[in-house]
């Protein structure tokens, strides 16, 4: 056993997390009632390793729980425990990284790929699989000089759901280009149906579609963010660009979908929206694939399409809304760094990564990954085939900037350009902070 | 519940017992007060409106959780929810270490908050005790997210990023309201009681043991029941420190059925009563000691 009292993770079995538990618990109170029972292991004490793999996403614990165990029956000897701590930081902290993180690419994770904590995976089978312009994209928020510190594993895109009978009732194309969303908009509205439901209570709704789709269709978000970095301190209406600048047409058309919203958008949670749209009470909502599983609660057999939302007059500009759900990677601290590169390819396998994807209504992220099929995500596998994406520009956006919040208010009160100024002389505050830190 | 009003409250306890005659007039002048009991029966709404939801969403099958009508009354009723909870969160393994933990920290707090207010309470005229105690309550302006990660870092370190360490920081986080309250209480205890006992011989620790500690009965129960409370339901302090997920709090583990991108009503409910069970009965037996040692507290003498 290379188990040390107190410190590794477990979820795996119950029988497993009993035995740890027992071990660790120099409390001793209360703790007697369990037992030691059903502890004997298989094969001898010694030959076991435990790893630990972190991976804290909900929906799919259960489902890498169940690929943790086929990987234990294809490597006998290797034990694998599942970390699903909801925050991050503290396995760094304690000097204790999981020997394989499953994690969202996000500005949270671009910390530890910044600081060099993640080590190189360039040379692991599967990362010459990966898309190029995924690949990319992982590296849009943070990199290491001469390392590939993340796998892109699953890659969610977003766009507008639609529901499918609300359109065939009205006789509704689906929109290819802006005028022709506003026509179906007005449209609906004549007869008498919300067009779209927002759910501004939950501000992460309000930039996740409002603010990242209609920023998206018009902007080159990655390229955006790397300008306004390089542009440092010096940020506002007369530098090269700006959120004032470059965001105002978006916003203008921002503004434009909020008329087109249901009366009581302010004070709808995002629950409520699944709830309202389930029962066909609006034609269009703003919400990526993680939505539809909670629409299909509450009406399973409620025909839905994805399409992306038109922000230009052109139909070849439109874009789909991405982000890499979930990237695998080692830390440099890992204690079995063998072991965990045998895990991620493991994982990486063509027949457990796409079939990953297609149970869990993600998008694949390697050359071969065969397309979605679900009639729902259909709609969207063209843009993601021909790269036709983007990062949704709410996600370059610090937590210390309270993004939300100020989309709440304009939101309210129709006066977007006073959000775009903040938002300037919020990054600049922000630029001022980080340089200095940098130093 | 009539029959137990007027003896919870302190004044008639104190009183010889009456007669009946002079009982049922008193119940006479009190029960013209129907604007009181208005405004108490709608006050006790808002503790059972959410219970009744809790009861019910717990009973509710997962469609008709997903309907949205939280007060719908659930029917056919559906138990499975508590049979899941108790598979998801490992109910006995995460139970028992919610109870070992709270119940470390109802122990270690009183008898280290008590120690620590008694010497300081005994000790005032002193420099040192007194500025003692102000560090003490200096700790009550600092919040636990301020330190998270020294202390992760700490008992890393020390190898206690485990229950214990987390039922170590819950007992030191106490430290400082319990001996607030504590020291206040010591004081209108008449420091002749300890003189007395001290003639007979009676050493330091034996008065803190025989003498005080008794008498600091309905404080105990107060200090206790705010420590249990803190602990019992505490989720970020556990979900920091301790690093094996397996050997986490109750609150830590149930943070499973909700998640940004959805709740899995039903099921997070059952799981909230069965963690609820405990605190409400531990109250139903101890009620009568947690209103006469708030009031305690509350009056200096």
């Amino acid at each position: 056993m290379t188990i040390r009292p107190g410190r590794p993770t477990t979820r795996g079995t119950a029988r497993l997390s009993r035995r740890r538990f027992v071990a660790a618990a120099g409390t001793g109170t209360a703790l007697g009632t369990l037992g030691l029972g059903g502890c004997a292991n298989t094969g001898p004490e010694g030959s076991t390793t435990t790893i630990r793999f972190y991976e804290q996403k909900q929906e799919v614990i259960a489902y890498f729980d169940k690929l943790l165990r086929r990987f234990e029956k294809r490597r006998p000897g290797v034990r694998v425990d599942h970390d699903d701590t909801v925050i991050i930081a503290p396995q760094f902290v304690r000097d204790a990284p999981a020997d394989v993180g499953c994690f969202n690419n996000n500005l949270e994770l671009a910390r530890y790929i910044e600081r060099g904590v993640l080590s190189d995976l360039s040379d692991r089978p599967a990362s010459k699989h990966i898309r190029k312009s995924i690949a990319t994209l992982a590296e849009r928020y943070a990199t290491y000089p001469g390392r590939t510190s993340v796998l892109p594993y699953s890659l969610a895109a977003a766009g507008v759901i639609y529901n499918k009978r609300i359109f065939a009732k009205h006789q509704l194309p689906v929109p290819t280009t802006w005028s022709e969303l506003l026509d179906v908009c007005k449209e609906l509205q004549a007869a008498k149906v919300t067009p779209i439901y927002a759910t501004n209570k939950d501000t992460w709704t309000i930039w996740q579609g409002l603010f990242d789709y209609c920023a998206g269709g018009l902007v080159d978000t990655a390229s955006f963010y790397a300008r306004l970095q390089e542009q440092g301190t010096d940020v506002g209406p007369h530098s090269p660009v700006s959120f004032q600048k470059n965001f105002a047409t978006a916003m203008e058309r921002a503004r434009t979908l909020t008329r087109f919203y249901n009366r009581d958008a302010a004070t709808r949670s995002y629950s409520d929206g699944n709830l309202a749209f389930g029962k066909g009470q609006a034609a269009m909502y703003l919400q990526g694939p993680w939505a539809l599983t909670q629409i299909a609660a509450v009406d399973p057999h409620l025909e839905l399409g994805t399409f992306p939302l038109p922000v230009t007059d052109r139909a070849r500009d439109r874009k789909a809304r991405v982000n890499i759900d979930l990237a695998l990677w080692i830390p440099t601290g890992a204690r079995h760094p063998d072991l965990a590169a045998e895990l991620v390819d493991f994982l990486m396998q063509p027949e457990i990564i796409d079939a990953y994807n297609r149970d869990n209504l993600a998008y694949g992220v390697t050359e071969d990954a065969p397309a979605a099929t679900d009639p729902r995500l259909s709609g969207l596998q063209p843009y993601v085939d021909s790269s036709a994406f983007y990062l949704g520009a709410g996600t370059f956006v610090p937590n210390s900037i309270p993004l939300g919040n100020y989309l709440q208010s304009a939101v309210a009160t129709g006066d977007f350009e006073a959000m775009l100024k903040r938002l300037d002389s919020d990054w600049r505050r922000f630029a001022i902070r980080s340089s200095a830190t940098s130093h | 519940m009539t029959a137990t009003l007027p003896t919870s409250d302190p004044g008639t306890r104190r009183r010889p017992p009456r007669t009946s005659a002079v009982r049922v007039r008193r119940r006479g002048t009190d029960a013209p007060n129907r604007p009181v009991t208005v405004i108490l029966v709608v006050a006790s709404l808002a503790v059972l409106v959410p219970l009744y939801v809790t009861v019910a969403m717990a009973l509710k099958s997962p469609s008709q959780a997903a309907q949205g009508n939280a007060f719908a009354p659930p029917w056919p009723i559906d138990l499975h929810n508590f049979a899941s909870a108790w598979r998801l969160t490992h109910f006995p393994t995460s139970f028992a270490i919610s109870v070992a933990v709270s119940a470390g920290t109802v122990l270690g707090t009183l008898v280290l908050s008590s120690l620590a207010a008694y010497a300081i309470a005994r000790n005032w005229d002193r420099r040192l005790f007194r500025w003692s105690f102000f560090y003490l309550l200096g700790a009550m302006f600092l919040p636990f997210p301020v330190v998270a990660l020294p202390q992760i870092k700490l008992t890393a370190l020390l190898s206690i990023d485990n229950p214990v360490g987390v039922t170590l920081l819950h007992i030191v986080f106490q430290l400082s309201f319990s001996v607030l309250l504590y020291s206040a209480y010591l004081r209108s205890v008449p420091a002749e009681l300890e003189e007395s006992a001290r003639m007979d011989g009676a050493s330091t620790g034996q008065i803190f043991w025989r003498i005080i500690m008794p008498l600091l009965g309905p404080m105990n129960a107060t200090v206790g029941i705010f420590a249990f409370l803190a602990s019992w339901n505490d989720y970020m302090l556990p979900s920091l420190i301790t690093a094996d997920p397996g050997l986490q709090t109750l609150p830590v583990v149930q943070s499973i059925f909700q998640s940004q991108f959805g709740t899995n009503y039903n099921i997070a409910f059952a799981s909230y009563l069965m963690a609820m069970a405990p605190t409400v009965v531990v109250y139903l037996f101890s009620q009568r000691w947690v209103i006469s040692g708030v009031t305690q507290g509350a009056v200096k003498q």
